[in-house]
């Protein structure tokens, strides 16, 4: 069975390229997200397994939206992710409710499988 | 002199006045019953016209002197009740009320000598409307046979007799007399109160007087309503002395204002010990008797004034304040902010400022100097803060950007080489993308390059690098003038930036519909005049003009925007060429 994935970030090539990949990867993308507002609507109509969360949105920042994801009733698990390197947001990463971090550059569906096994 | 002429037949004819009373009196042998013992009738008169002449000739600029001319020669007009017939003894009554509204008038209005307040000038039309009205309205049911004076004359403004009605006319008039004598007394009163120093020893010898011939009025026409015996009358006539004193008060107020101009002598001597512009301050406001006096300085290059602080100063309109602005006849060179009060004597003020004005100028070069220490330590933590902010967009446009796009075509690429092991015919469609998201990162990684340097700036000079921004502009722009020549390089980008800043602007906030761009080198400077025919109403202290004045003023420039709404808004610059490092380099290129 596939694990279902929302991805979230405001930029439609990277949000195009990692569905791509994901799928290519084993990965059933459910549904895509702009911004914070509509990544949290889109995990309540959706109802994915995991979230690929860009950190820089516009509206509230990924932090934000992890925190508010841990509270919704099927937590999905959330893993960060930002073109920034994971020393940009070393103290905030420690504290946060998601899963895990993984930098842009490094995304791939090995990875991304590594990180939501981790625990 | 047309002023010294009127004075003069003034005095001729007060002169005349008096001496045909007296000529009356001697023929006669006894006064009608009205009038005062001639000495104080001519006391009364004289002191009047005589003090008013004075006032009015040292004054001329304060209708105080010309009021109390005025109150002089009216208070002869008494002197018709002789002639005996009704309509002249009609005239001498209203001459004795208006005498006494005059007096009242120049309380209300000393020492400005002319109605500055609503609140003034509602009681001086009250006082005249009292003394006249009030004197008709006394006069409709009044009947002299009836109310037991057969030999007076006839009674010309009665319209039926009736002596309850009469006593009610009368009655009346007195009541709202007093009640404006005390309202007049009570303001003056509180003006002595609340008056700063220099008004206060304006205001001593009217504030004296004032209240206690006012009190001796208030007097005369409560005990007039009720009835006086023969005695009291005649203490009362020689009373009317008390008059003499007011208008020798109203002068003496007047002249206090003048006596003071031998301090000059010692402002000259103190100034030249005042170091700083404190000590500058302090010496003119001991010499003008202001201790609220304040001092500005004009600063030409921000054509507005500073504090001795070297903040920036607002000059008062209107209020309590009055402001006299010294200068050399072309330029500005300060500006004394005092008590309204001192007003009166404007040259006085004007006097003691030209005798500063070596010690003023000098304050002026110091404060001038804190304000441009002040202006450099704020536009140096602005120039760090721009550099700062300037960072951090670019580390942002670069995370939105190039960045999001280069890690796009790394996640394309790593899938190509996925399907080609698959074997998979997707490899073309991935590599095609890849191209194209590359393109656009170079386009974007070129127009941030060019937010940061302008390559055509550094390689083709100022003229062609307006051009390009004038071609990418959103508002049609037309170029009137651009300079041929290359100038030194931080005049050419301070340019750039400003008409770069000046465009977007126009883009975001003008609606406009087009732009005109000028720019002149002339002088060894570079003119820069950039309009638009938008709304208008640019607020010059806005941040990113505010950056590009720290740029041009760093340069020794001056940048300046205009605009009113609703018509346009105007940006001009001027930007020396012949300063800093490179501009050598260029005489020499």
């Amino acid at each position: 069975m596939k694990r279902t994935i929302l991805i979230v970030d405001d930029h439609p090539s990277f949000r195009r390229f990692a569905r791509r990949l994901l799928e290519a990867e084993g990965f059933a993308v459910v549904g895509e997200a702009s911004d914070g507002a509509s990544a949290v609507a889109a995990c309540r109509r959706w109802r994915p397994q995991l979230v690929l969360l860009d950190i820089l949105l516009p509206d509230i920042d990924g932090f934000a939206v992890a925190d508010t994801l841990a509270d919704e009733p099927q937590r999905p698990v959330v893993i960060l992710t930002s073109s920034r390197e994971a020393s940009d947001y070393a103290m905030r990463l420690e504290r946060t409710s998601a899963r895990g971090f993984l930098a842009k550059a490094e995304l791939s569906g090995a990875a991304l499988a590594a990180l939501v096994d981790r625990r | 002199m047309r002023g010294g002429q009127l004075r003069l037949t003034v005095a001729l004819l007060a002169g005349t006045l008096g001496l045909a009373a007296l000529g009356l009196v001697a023929t006669h042998g006894e006064e009608p019953g009205f009038l005062l013992p001639i000495p104080v009738e001519l006391a009364v008169g004289w002191s009047f016209v005589g003090a008013g002449l004075v006032g009015w000739a040292r004054r001329p600029d304060n209708p105080t002197g010309l009021l109390m001319t005025l109150t002089g020669l009216v208070w002869f007009g008494r002197q018709l009740e002789w002639l005996d017939t009704p309509l002249a003894s009609h005239l001498s009554h209203v001459s004795v009320n208006l005498f006494l509204a005059l007096v009242a008038h120049q309380l209300v209005v000393f020492p400005n000598g002319a109605a500055r307040t609503r609140v003034e000038r509602m009681l001086v039309v009250a006082t005249y409307a009292v003394a006249l009205g009030g004197y008709a309205l006394s006069k409709l049911f009044y009947d002299p046979t009836a109310e037991g004076c057969a030999g007076c004359p006839h009674n010309l403004l009665l319209l039926f007799p009736n002596s309850g009605l009469n006593a009610i006319a009368n009655l009346v008039p007195s009541a709202v007399g007093i009640v404006l004598v005390v309202v007049i007394l009570a303001r003056l009163v509180r003006r002595w109160w609340t008056a700063s120093p220099p008004a206060r020893r304006v205001l001593a010898p009217v504030a004296w007087t004032g209240p206690a011939s006012l009190v001796l009025v208030a007097v005369t026409i409560g005990l007039y309503a009720v009835g006086v015996s023969a005695t009291l009358d005649r203490v009362l006539q020689w009373s009317t002395l008390v008059y003499t004193a007011i208008p020798l008060a109203f002068l003496a107020g007047l002249l206090r204002m003048r006596l003071h101009r031998g301090a000059l002598g010692g402002l000259v001597v103190e100034l030249s010990d005042a170091a700083t512009a404190t000590d500058v301050r302090g010496a003119l406001a001991r010499t003008l008797g202001d201790p609220s006096l304040e001092v500005a300085f004009w600063l030409p290059e921000r054509e507005g004034y500073i504090d001795l602080e070297g903040h920036p100063f607002g000059l008062p309109s209107g209020g309590d304040r009055a402001v006299t602005v010294l200068g050399d006849g072309q330029q500005r060179l300060a500006a004394l902010v005092y008590d309204r009060s001192l007003l009166d004597d404007s040259e006085l003020v004007r006097a003691a400022g030209a005798a500063a004005r070596m010690a003023l100028e000098n304050a002026r070069l110091q404060a001038e100097l804190r304000a441009q220490l002040e202006e450099v330590r704020a536009s140096r933590a602005r120039i760090v803060e721009a550099g700062d902010a300037e960072r951090r967009r670019l580390e942002r446009d670069l995370h939105d950007g190039a960045q999001q796009r280069l890690l796009g075509i790394r996640l394309a690429l790593r899938l190509a080489r996925g399907e080609l092991e698959k074997g998979g015919r997707a490899v073309d469609e991935l590599l095609t993308e890849a191209e194209s998201e590359l393109a656009q990162t170079l386009d974007e990684l070129r127009a941030l390059a060019r937010g940061i340097h302008p390559a055509v700036l550094t390689e083709e000079g100022l003229g062609p690098a307006v051009e390009t921004l004038a071609r990418r502009a959103s508002v049609p722009v037309q170029i009137d003038r651009l300079p041929v020549d290359r100038l030194p390089s931080a005049v050419e980008a301070a340019a750039y930036f400003v008409t770069a800043e000046a465009l977007a602007n126009v883009a975001k906030h003008a609606r406009a519909s087009g732009v005109r761009i000028s720019m002149r080198h002339a002088d060894g400077s570079l003119f820069i005049d950039i309009s638009d025919d938008g709304i208008g109403g640019a607020d010059s202290a806005g941040s990113g003009l505010i950056g590009l004045r720290d740029r041009v003023e760093a340069l020794n420039g001056r940048l300046r925007v205009e605009g009113s709404p609703g018509r346009g808004t105007r940006l001009r610059a001027e930007i020396p060429c012949r300063t800093g490092p490179d501009a050598r380099a260029v005489d020499g290129a």
